[in-house]
């Protein structure tokens, strides 16, 4: 048990973990934030001109059918190495969920309300800032979830393009052929992209139990 | 965003040679009409008659194909479709309080957005509940799935009433309402209306509810208006052979006397039946949760008469016991004529009874029920 312990610490320091976590977290925070303000612009927009709708979601599902490592490939010569292409390429495919639900959710607010809400005066901006988005809330977060999802997994290959991050460590171990650090790290991501996951479970859940049950 | 009140009070509207289509059918046709200021009109006719289109252009929830609705000499066309909405109340029949906002956020939803302060929204949503009889502290911070039908619709009223409206537009608010219940609703509606003093144009396709709360009612039919005026004047006077068959009441007297209060009475639940040891407050949550209005108190299988939410939430303490408020109540026989017990409800001021058959209860009898099953 304390070999194990021990293995794990050296393995650890040697590989600088901690600071490796950071720049994963630092550049998957970024992607998801970006793509979900981007998702849900592109939602509202969608659902405000509906003609544009099908358009639109079948570009972001086309981006959604290249591979990851393609993707963060073809970034590369516009973006340069670094986290640049790593993080753009997470937006790229996070935005489909959002984007998604958002639309989703806005159609899927029941006519009634919001016939009362232009019934007793308010105007079509208040109508969907007050009534539409928080009763889509909890399909808005449903999408978020599995944007993070996608984030987690897009990040951690960015070690390839030398993006930093928990992946670098993964790389360096199967270059190197060190089957400690691919495990550690392998089960450390593995680790944060549930904790982060349930997380968000838990998020979600709320937002159901208040905006969603009726 | 603030908008400027376009009327203080109603002096008149008039509804001028206004025509709405769909497709080739005329909803309204050439219409002519005038609210008064102050009166509570109410718009009559079988379902597709264009009553409740007429509604809607008031308030240009439709907008009219030509002629134009003039209301205090400004033509509707010309304002700001939101500004004048929020000039008016409006109560539909499904209510459509907004699920995720409590109680309080509802009914103060336009006072906030016309930008008033936090404290003036709160003392205007205090004051409305309280004018509907649902007391503050138990409903400000619920939803609306917490409640039952009628005090959803009594949320709806206040909601209707938060920026004060001179005119009011109600989209039969009673019309999902059970019986026992809407009787109920339309005696408090009676007396808020005398409080308020406002226009209000009322729809619904339920004359017993039109002569109970119309100062004029208005027969629509096939896109007309086919007679308007005072209930008397309908039954006295009726333009039409179809005017004459909707305000008929004579022939639902007619066979009174030979039936028994068993033969009309609703059947009995056993939902209604409360213990009178069980305090107050226990009994407005039961209450909702059965979505009652009323329920008839019992103690040890002994009636001990009836109580409404309404008289609960005006005497709540914590001690208080559900026989320290229960009302008296009328019983009959089921054998006893409807005509002696609808004279006796009428004598006494009441509009239910219970029927006991041997100190068992096994129906309620509502006197505008049986007016209803006697068509």
């Amino acid at each position: 048990m304390t070999i194990v312990l021990q293995t794990v610490i050296d393995v650890w320091d040697k590989n600088l973990m901690t600071l490796r976590t950071i720049e994963h977290l630092q550049m998957f925070s970024i992607a998801l934030v970006l793509s979900t303000v981007i998702g849900v612009i592109i939602g509202i927009f969608i659902y405000s001109r509906q003609r544009t709708a099908n358009t639109v979601l079948n570009i972001l599902n086309i981006v959604e059918t290249i591979p990851d490592l393609a993707l963060i490939v073809i970034l590369l010569p516009i973006l340069r190495l670094g986290a640049g292409p790593t993080i753009a390429a997470s937006v790229l495919y996070s935005i489909l969920p959002v984007a998604r639900n958002t639309y989703t959710g806005l159609k899927g607010v029941d006519e009634q309300y919001t016939y009362v809400a232009r019934a007793i005066g308010l105007s079509q901006v208040e109508t969907l800032w007050k009534v539409k988005i928080p009763m889509s809330l909890p399909l808005i977060a449903g999408g978020i979830r599995i944007a993070l999802v996608f984030c987690m997994g897009v990040v951690t290959l960015g070690g390839l393009v030398a993006a930093g991050g928990l992946g670098t460590v993964l790389q360096n171990g199967i270059q190197l052929y060190e089957k400690d650090a691919i495990l550690v790290a392998g089960l450390w991501t593995g680790l944060l992209a549930v904790i982060l996951d349930s997380f968000a479970g838990i998020v979600e859940k709320k937002l159901h139990e208040r905006y969603g049950k009726w | 965003m603030h908008t400027e009140r376009l009327f203080d009070r109603i002096d008149s509207i008039q509804i001028k040679g206004v025509t709405k289509k769909y497709g080739s059918r005329f909803a309204v046709k050439e219409l002519d009409m005038e609210i008064h200021g102050g009166e509570l009109l109410i718009l009559i006719g079988p379902s597709g008659s264009g009553k409740t289109t007429i509604l809607r252009m008031i308030n240009r929830m439709i907008e009219q194909d030509s002629g134009s609705v003039i209301i205090n000499g400004l033509d509707t066309r010309k304002l700001d479709p939101v500004r004048l909405r929020r000039n008016m109340g409006y109560v539909i029949q499904n209510i459509g309080l907004f699920p995720h906002m409590t109680i309080g956020e509802n009914i103060g939803l336009v006072p906030k957005l016309e930008g008033w302060e936090k404290n003036r929204v709160k003392e205007r949503v205090q004051y409305l509940l309280d004018f509907v009889s649902l007391p503050t502290d138990l409903f400000f911070n619920r939803y609306p799935r917490q409640l039952s039908g009628g005090q959803q619709q009594r949320v709806g009223l206040a909601r209707a009433l938060a920026m004060d409206p001179p005119l009011l537009l109600m989209d039969e608010p009673f019309g999902a309402l059970d019986p026992i219940l809407r009787k109920q609703l339309q005696e408090e509606f009676l007396k808020i209306k005398m409080e308020i003093g406002r226009t209000i144009v009322f729809v619904t396709h339920d004359i017993e509810e039109a002569f109970r709360l119309g100062d004029r009612i208005a027969i629509v039919d096939q896109a007309k208006i086919v007679q308007v005026g005072p209930p008397e004047e309908l039954i006295f006077n009726p333009a039409t052979k179809m005017v004459s068959e909707i305000v008929d009441t004579e022939r639902k007297f007619k066979h009174m006397d030979t039936l028994n209060v068993k033969d009309l009475m609703s059947p009995f639940d056993s939902k209604y039946v409360f213990d009178s040891k069980m305090d107050t407050c226990d009994a407005v949550n039961e209450m909702t949760g059965r979505d009652l209005e009323t329920a008839f108190i019992f103690d040890n299988g002994r009636l001990l008469g009836r109580i409404t939410m309404v008289d609960l939430m005006k005497c709540r303490t914590k001690t208080q016991k559900l026989a320290d408020v229960v009302r008296p109540l009328k019983t009959f026989q089921p054998l006893d004529s409807v005509a002696f017990a609808l004279s006796e409800l009428k004598k006494s001021g009441e509009y239910l009874a219970l029927i006991m058959n041997e100190d068992r209860p096994s129906g309620i009898l509502v006197s505008d029920e049986v007016l209803l099953k006697l068509i």
